[in-house]
């Protein structure tokens, strides 16, 4: 930031940020982001909505977010919820910004669950499910893929992937025990050498 | 302890009647929730493990159809692990079903949100070490092996018909390279389904 302490004249510009949000902003900020982001693509709306519309932090900041998110276990919108209200009012501020993302979508989708398990019998709602779980195989599917891009130069990265693919699938492994093998070993490979920076 | 015994009769649905045994549930999850790396979605083959194999609360075709809910509803799709506790626990009423579904949430997202909450703490510490370049690096291509695994394992539990596995493989093809919202993938494949031109 070239001005670290904006004035209220120059709240406006686009570069200032704004004041740090309280807890129910914080709130109300996550629970945008999650009822924006119907269908996927929470990420983009979380960026959208906390750098450019309410810009409680910088791009940079944010980015530096989502690499931890991504790091650290649990899934990434939550950790990013964590990290975003973290960085405002600690632990609490890491409590609210996590009810703000689940409450509301939460309570949404038991209610769906329930109406789910009273009706998935019904023939005209199997048919209709049969049509939409295809649709969601080929968005599971379609995960590996996305990042298989960045590998195809690392010959270890892909056969570790594929070591690990065969294990799950072919030997029915249980994930817990595969990442305690592999984990180790990779770390081992991929850790940084002072001579050679690995890519 | 009576884990094995429940182990043992295979697909008798394993019965959370009482607060031991949503413990005990409870305690599976928490144990799971610091293995899933790269976001949530790298555990769903474990999820299916228990709730389908081990426990017997679902069908495969149930676990499917609650992936896809947790994908078209709004909200983080991890979600998912909420709709799991709700059909272990359906046969017990809604009210204990509803219970098992925060709980069962509960329990997969607080070990990692406490560590999450350690690691923005401490973040510029970590951010050079060498323990987490390596971390980093390594972990990648061990996500790309399970999220491969993960996308086969929905794909066999959704058990479609030829056309439904056709429509699979145009959807992935659709996420890779277009960004349309997966939301009309969705309803137009239901809609196919509904003509029957997709069965299972």
């Amino acid at each position: 930031m070239t001005d670290p302490c904006p004035s209220k004249s120059d709240a406006g510009r686009l570069t200032a940020l704004a004041p740090r949000p309280s807890l129910p902003d914080l709130f109300v900020g996550m629970l945008q982001i999650a009822l924006s982001a119907f269908g996927g693509g929470l990420s983009a709306w979380s960026q959208r909505i906390v750098v450019e519309q309410r810009r409680w932090m910088s791009n940079d900041q944010f980015l530096t977010g989502l690499t931890v998110a991504r790091l650290f276990p649990g899934p990434n919108q939550i950790n990013m919820a964590v990290y975003i209200g973290t960085e405002f009012h600690g632990v609490l501020g890491a409590g609210v910004a996590l009810a703000g993302m689940l409450l509301v979508p939460f309570s949404l989708l038991l209610g769906l669950g329930m109406v789910y398990f009273e009706v998935h019998e019904l023939p005209a709602v199997a048919r209709v499910l049969a049509g939409v779980v295809a649709a969601a195989a080929g968005m599971a599917l379609s995960m590996g893929f996305k990042i298989l891009d960045q590998y195809w130069k690392d010959g270890v990265a892909l056969v570790l992937a594929a070591v690990v693919f065969v294990a799950l699938s072919v030997f029915h492994a249980r994930l817990v025990p595969v990442v305690l093998v592999s984990g180790p070993l990779a770390m081992a490979w991929y850790w940084p050498r002072s001579a050679r920076p690995a890519p | 302890m009576s884990a094995s015994l429940w182990l043992a009769a295979a697909c008798t649905p394993e019965r959370l009647s009482d607060g031991g045994r949503l413990l005990q549930v409870m305690g599976q999850f928490l144990s799971l929730s610091l293995f899933s790396l790269g976001g949530g979605n790298t555990l769903l083959a474990e999820y299916h493990h228990l709730a389908v194999d081990q426990y017997c609360w679902l069908t495969a075709r149930q676990f499917a159809d609650l992936y896809a809910l947790a994908e078209a509803a709004p909200g983080p799709s991890s979600m998912i692990v909420g709709l799991l506790g709700l059909g272990a626990a359906w046969r017990e009423g809604p009210g204990w079903a509803l219970l098992s579904a925060v709980a069962a949430e509960l329990a997969i997202l607080l070990p990692s949100t406490l560590v999450m909450v350690v690691a923005c703490l401490s973040w510029k510490r970590l951010a050079r070490s060498p323990l987490r370049l390596a971390f980093e690096r390594a972990m990648g291509p061990i996500t790309l092996g399970i999220l491969s695994a993960v996308g086969l394992k929905i794909l066999r539990s959704a058990d479609t018909d030829g056309a439904g596995v056709v429509a699979s493989c145009v959807v992935c093809v659709l996420m890779l390279r277009t960004r349309i919202s997966p939301l009309w993938f969705m309803a137009v494949a239901g809609g196919l389904g509904a003509f029957g031109l997709i069965n299972r």
